[in-house]
């Protein structure tokens, strides 16, 4: 009687073509025992002014670096980054990028770099980097996890240089900070406390911005369109996974570098970044284009900012442009919101001749609603609600038009049956 | 004007009309129960007593007592309970009271659809709102807005959660669910019974995650399970969680009268076996009820004989009931819809309802005078699950089972000793299979890292470890093995289906309504939906009209041909491992692994009556394998002294009464296990019948296939003898055999092994 044995390893390569972990690599040799302590080319590392920092048994790397305030990181130096700081003190402007209250030395700019995209326990942080302001230096701080096991002295290291009022990230609201909580969470036993922080993120302030002229709201494009940096051999950040899963099999620094150096760029675009946004919303920026004016106004309006986003508004509305026109529309909105009904309906008369359909639109609908409400003359409400249907029914739809023809219908009916009302009961 | 017959005099009419009267097979009555009750246990908060009060409980069932009693002891439990007994108070119960205790404490509860879980929420909450306690209920899946998400993880005391949830929601974000880890005192598993197969093999290993998790927030939850009536409740719940486990089956819930009907079509072509369709004789039969006004609930296999049946029924009650008196229950209902069918049951506006087995799982639309089965439901458990729709408390009722012409009905319905004696199914489950295992330990490792040495549940891990390190999977560190992949593994992973993909059926007959009607396994689908196949689906005839094996679809239009077709497959069958091994005189019974190598060749177009070959054609697919386990029959060459054609018949016969009689014995759907003849088996050379897991790796159907097989044959044998066929009908031995002698042969063979491999002796080898 023969029996073949086979042990469970010899199931599993049997079985591999159902369990989906195809992979064309050769299977790693592992390597099961080394000293702990011991820290692979630590020459190399040495030269990139990367140190271990060693806690119980265990260590990560520490890599430090120092900026003067007149190193220039595309359109801005980072002098300017205090001053932007003193704008904002000196400024009653009241935002959620305001660093009112605050010095310069109290934000600390902030990225990581993960094995995996999404959220999820399983996605673990390999690099936490960070930068504020020291003195006259700018001080670049990057925590490097050398191997998973070492998560102890990565966060040991980091949390002993946090002690900082705001955390200012790119999209770190949605990812960064959650993803730290999360890993966090998992050590907490071991280190200490997460401490709480105002968090700027930058990610929603570029969106508002800029949408209108950059396809995607990512650092890299603003940086490019935005902020003049130029990246030279950088790796993307996409790679980041790959290089990382290939040095600690490898344990080579020389793929790591090139990670660890495109987080130092992403950390000090966000010292750029900070800087021209708080000139663009302070209006302080001598290169701030129409459009960027009008998007400030936009935002300072939302923010119930009325009298700043009037002036957002007025520095523009002179001219024909297309921004002029859009600035004039708001400002009709921010009239009505004041109730100062002759200064909207002059707008809003000026714009439903000249603006694109929508505006054009909303604008009779507007000079509509004064009519009958403010003004009592139900006959002008339906001349200008008509004029608005005439529109939609001639438009040859260039644009997604956002009134509906039948709600237009409606409001005529319903006028007309108020002025015939009104005449029956004369 | 005719008079409204009631129920006994509707039975009565069945006893004494020949129409009737000669189908019936069996008459089986059960005698009504008293309810056997304990009082309310006197630590119950009083707001808790109170709220049970308004509900009219005063007292509770004894198997209720006894649930709370062990939860509250601190001890696990399973409760085994039939439709409608109250099931939910055994865990409700504890659960409250103990949040009552602790307000920090937190329970979690698990049901296998999002409609149980939201019927468990109203159910819940209605008691927590009439008592008035500070308790927050909530369910969490897909449907649960973003919003609330954060209150349900930080605040929720009870969470109604399904396991594909847990599996890719909870579990992989867990520590977004830090206060209710690491005050989790119950888990609550609903409808146990579901979790068989690779399903439950899956689920069972989210319980060790869930488990593993716990024990690092410091929690080690007690599990209240409760299942419908099946032979192995304890063994499952304590297979499904690794905990110790009592048993709770002192069911004290009071029973009507029932009377259980056995009935069996008449034949209407004596020398083919073939009997008049079970769905026209459950219609005339649920026709004549409902013309008499008597509240019927009738179950069929399939959508397709819901609509049939719903059509028919409404048409023929239209005007003296109305419309809206008979309804379809389709699965996927929403609660209200439900709320809906339950609020017309109670008020007598509707009469009827007709329902595929989605309504076997717990979810409840109220009771019923008569339940008309259409077929055999397939398990002994789901018979009386559908049975148990029929019978309020204190009233007589009727359940009436109408078989079709399938083998196994057709078993079932000629051995009434065998459903009402024995003992129902066993539900077997594999959790260490080792595909679905590597799965899960992914997902593990994601969620935490692997120390050395650390079991998985009772599966020792290292060498799963070691290869996922080597497959570059994970990382091993020291003695830790840390996730090293880009990707989230929940995601890759589902519960419910095997993991290759199956092939998706789509009818294409109507273009404006093109829709999925079922799914088979690409295996299966290598024979049955080859281009120009005949697929035969709920006896409506659809022919192939194009396989896009790539994309696994199968397109398919309605067609009414006088032909089937029948394709052959080229089956290599390699054992590669011999776990066990039973020898007598007559051969062996062999367990182990095995590799199926399966290749389409032709098709032939067979017409109906004649079996004339009218046509073939080529199929050109690729060769599928499957590495699973197995189970094989083979006879000594001397034992089995036939021709070689007679042989083979013979074998195919067999082959072909076994595959209806296995999934009876093993509790599976007829598809999970395959049946392959050879005349010559490539490792031993003797003609061989093989049982094989369709699943890759198996999940232990054809292991238990292995432990009962001399009983298999037995029931078959009796099976194939007791048909009225003179050389073997589509109801026992199929139409494959061309020979006359084939179902004598059939029964030779089956009767070969009888009780002779036991005394023998067992030699089992590992």
């Amino acid at each position: 009687m023969q029996v073949i044995e086979l042990s469970i390893k010899n199931k599993l390569n049997r079985l591999k073509g159902h369990l989906g972990t195809d992979n064309d690599n050769q299977p790693t040799s592992v390597q099961k025992h080394e000293n702990i302590a011991d820290v692979p080319f630590k020459e190399v590392w040495a030269n990139e002014g990367v140190y271990p920092y060693y806690f119980e048994d265990s260590y990560c790397l520490v890599r430090e670096k120092e900026y003067s305030l007149d190193y220039r990181h595309g359109i801005y130096s980072f002098g300017q980054f205090t001053a932007a700081v003193d704008a904002w003190n000196s400024s009653s402007l009241k935002h959620p990028l305001s660093a009112s209250g605050h010095g310069p030395e109290n934000l600390f700019f902030f990225d990581t770099e993960t094995t995996g995209l999404g959220g999820g326990t399983g996605n673990t942080i390999f690099l936490l980097g960070q930068a504020s302001l020291h003195g006259s230096k700018i001080k670049l701080k990057q925590h490097i996890l050398p191997h998973p096991g070492a998560e102890i002295p990565l966060y040991k290291s980091f949390l002993e240089s946090i002690d900082y009022s705001t955390m200012v990230t790119y999209n770190g609201k949605a990812f960064d900070w959650p993803q730290v909580k999360t890993r966090h969470t998992l050590l907490r036993e071991h280190v200490p406390k997460l401490p709480p922080f105002g968090h700027f993120d930058l990610y929603h302030a570029a969106r508002r911005m800029w949408k209108h002229k950059l396809e995607r709201i990512k650092l890299a494009a603003v940086e490019k369109d935005v902020l003049g940096i130029e990246r030279k051999d950088d790796i993307p950040g996409f790679l980041a996974p790959m290089i990382y899963f290939d040095f600690i099999e490898r344990k080579d620094p020389e793929g790591m570098i090139g990670i660890i150096k495109h987080n130092e760029i992403d950390i000090l675009s966000l010292i750029s970044l900070y800087t021209h946004l708080s000139f663009q919303i302070l209006q302080l920026d001598e290169r701030q284009t129409s459009r960027e004016v009008y998007e400030v106004g936009r935002w300072l309006s939302t923010l119930g900012e009325s009298s700043q986003a009037v002036s957002a508004f007025n520095k523009i509305s002179d001219g024909e442009s297309s921004e002029a026109l859009d600035a004039r529309f708001a400002l009709a909105f921010e009239h009505k919101k004041h109730k100062n009904w002759d200064e909207a309906a002059k707008l809003w008369k000026d714009i439903a001749e000249k603006g694109l359909i929508n505006m054009k639109v909303i604008s009779c609908i507007e000079l509509a609603k004064i009519y009958e409400h403010r003004i009592k003359d139900i006959g002008q409400a339906i001349i200008y609600s008509k004029k608005a249907l005439n529109l939609l029914e001639a438009d040859n739809g260039t644009e997604k038009v956002k009134i509906k023809q039948e709600d237009l219908h409606r409001r005529i009916v319903r006028l007309e049956r108020k002025i015939n009302r009104a005449k029956t009961s004369l | 004007m005719k008079v409204r017959k009631n129920l006994p005099e509707i039975m009565k009419q069945l006893i004494s009309e020949q129409q009737y009267k000669e189908n019936i097979v069996h008459w089986h009555t059960i005698e009504e129960k008293e309810a056997k009750t304990a009082s309310l246990p006197d630590n119950i908060h009083p707001s808790l007593k109170d709220a049970l009060q308004k509900r009219g409980i005063s007292r509770l069932y004894t198997h209720q007592k006894t649930s709370y009693r062990t939860a509250m002891n601190g001890d696990s439990l399973v409760a085994v309970t039939p439709t409608a007994s109250g099931k939910t108070l055994c865990y409700n119960l504890p659960v409250l009271q103990t949040i009552v205790n602790d307000p920090d404490a937190r329970a979690l509860y698990m049901f296998p659809t999002k409609a149980l879980a939201q019927d468990q929420k109203s159910e819940i909450n209605e008691i927590i709102q009439e008592s008035g306690l500070d308790i927050n209920s909530y369910t969490y899946d897909g449907d649960t807005p973003a919003n609330i998400r954060q209150k349900v993880r930080r605040a929720g005391h009870v969470v109604i959660t399904n396991p594909d949830m847990l599996h890719s929601a909870i579990l992989p974000h867990h520590t977004k669910w830090v206060s209710l880890f690491e005050n989790l005192k119950y888990v609550i598993i609903d409808e146990l019974h579901i979790y068989r197969g690779v399903f439950g093999s899956h689920v069972a290993n989210v319980i060790r995650r869930l488990r593993r998790i716990c024990r690092f927030y410091g929690s080690d939850p007690i599990f209240i399970c409760t299942s419908a009536t099946i032979a192995n409740p304890l063994e499952l719940a304590e297979k499904l969680t690794e905990k110790p486990m009592k048993l709770v089956d002192n069911n004290g819930a009071p029973s009507g009268k029932k009377h259980f009907v056995f009935y069996n079509p008449p034949i209407v072509n004596k020398p083919l076996n073939i009997r008049r369709s079970a769905t026209l004789e459950a219609r005339k039969l649920a026709g004549e009820l409902l013309k008499n006004k008597i509240q019927t609930i009738v179950f069929a296999r399939s959508r397709v004989r819901v609509e049939i049946l719903l059509t028919y029924l409404q048409e023929l009650v239209k005007h003296k009931l109305g419309p809206k008196a008979i309804r379809g229950y389709r699965g996927g209902y929403l609660p209200t819809q439900r709320r809906e069918i339950e609020k017309g049951l109670r008020s007598g506006e509707i009469y009827g309802v007709v329902s595929t087995n989605a309504l076997e799982l717990g979810v409840d639309i109220g009771q019923l005078q008569v339940c008309v089965m259409t077929g055999y439901p397939g398990t002994i458990a789901s018979s009386w699950q559908q049975a148990g729709r029929a019978g309020r408390r204190h009233d007589e009722s009727l359940v009436i089972m109408v078989a079709s012409s399938s083998p196994l009905d057709q078993y079932v319905i000629q051995n009434p000793d065998y459903f009402f004696n024995k003992s129902p199914e066993t539900a077997r489950i594999n959790p260490d299979n080792l595909i679905i295992l590597v799965d899960h330990i992914k997902c593990a490792a994601y969620e935490l890292p692997f120390n050395a040495g650390e079991r998985f549940g009772t599966f020792e891990t290292e060498e799963v470890l070691e290869y996922l390190a080597e497959e570059r999977v994970l990382h091993q560190n020291g003695d830790k093995f840390y996730w090293m992949k880009d990707s989230f593994p929940a995601h890759n992973i589902s519960l419910r289906s095997a993991s290759q993909e199956n092939v998706i059926i789509i009818d294409q007959s109507d273009i404006a309504n093109v829709k999925v009607i079922g799914e088979m396994d690409r295996f299966s689908a290598m024979t049955l939906l080859h281009d120009e196949a005949i697929y035969l689906h709920q006896g409506t005839q659809f022919q192939v009209e194009m396989l896009d094996w790539e994309e696994k679809k199968a397109f398919v239009r309605e067609v009414d041909v006088d032909y089937f077709t029948d394709a052959n497959l080229a089956v290599e069958l390699k054992v590669l491992e011999q776990d066990k091994i039973r020898a007598s005189s007559i051969g062996e019974i062999g367990f182990g692994d095995v590799s199926v190598v399966a290749m389409a060749t032709i098709f032939k177009k067979i017409k109906f009556e004649t079996h004339e070959n009218i046509g073939s054609g080529p199929i050109t697919l690729p060769e599928e394998e499957l590495h699973t386990s197995s189970t094989w029959l083979s006879f000594n060459r001397e034992s089995l002294n036939y021709k070689q054609d007679r042989l083979e018949q013979g074998l195919i016969g067999t082959a072909h009464a076994l595959k209806h009689i296995v999934p009876l014995f093993v509790m599976c759907d007829p598809q999970d296990v395959h049946v392959i003849p050879q005349v010559k088996a490539a490792h031993n050379e003797k003609p061989t019948i093989f049982f094989y897991d369709r699943y890759p790796g198996g999940v232990g159907l054809s292991e238990k296939i292995f432990g009962g097989i001399e009983h298999i044959m037995h029931e078959t044998m009796e099976m194939v003898s007791r048909c009225a066929c003179d050389h073997g009908c589509p109801s026992c031995i199929g139409t494959d055999t061309s020979s006359e002698m084939a179902k004598k042969d059939v029964l030779l063979i089956l009767g070969s092994f009888k009780k002779d491999v036991n005394s023998a002796g067992d030699r089992i080898v590992h």
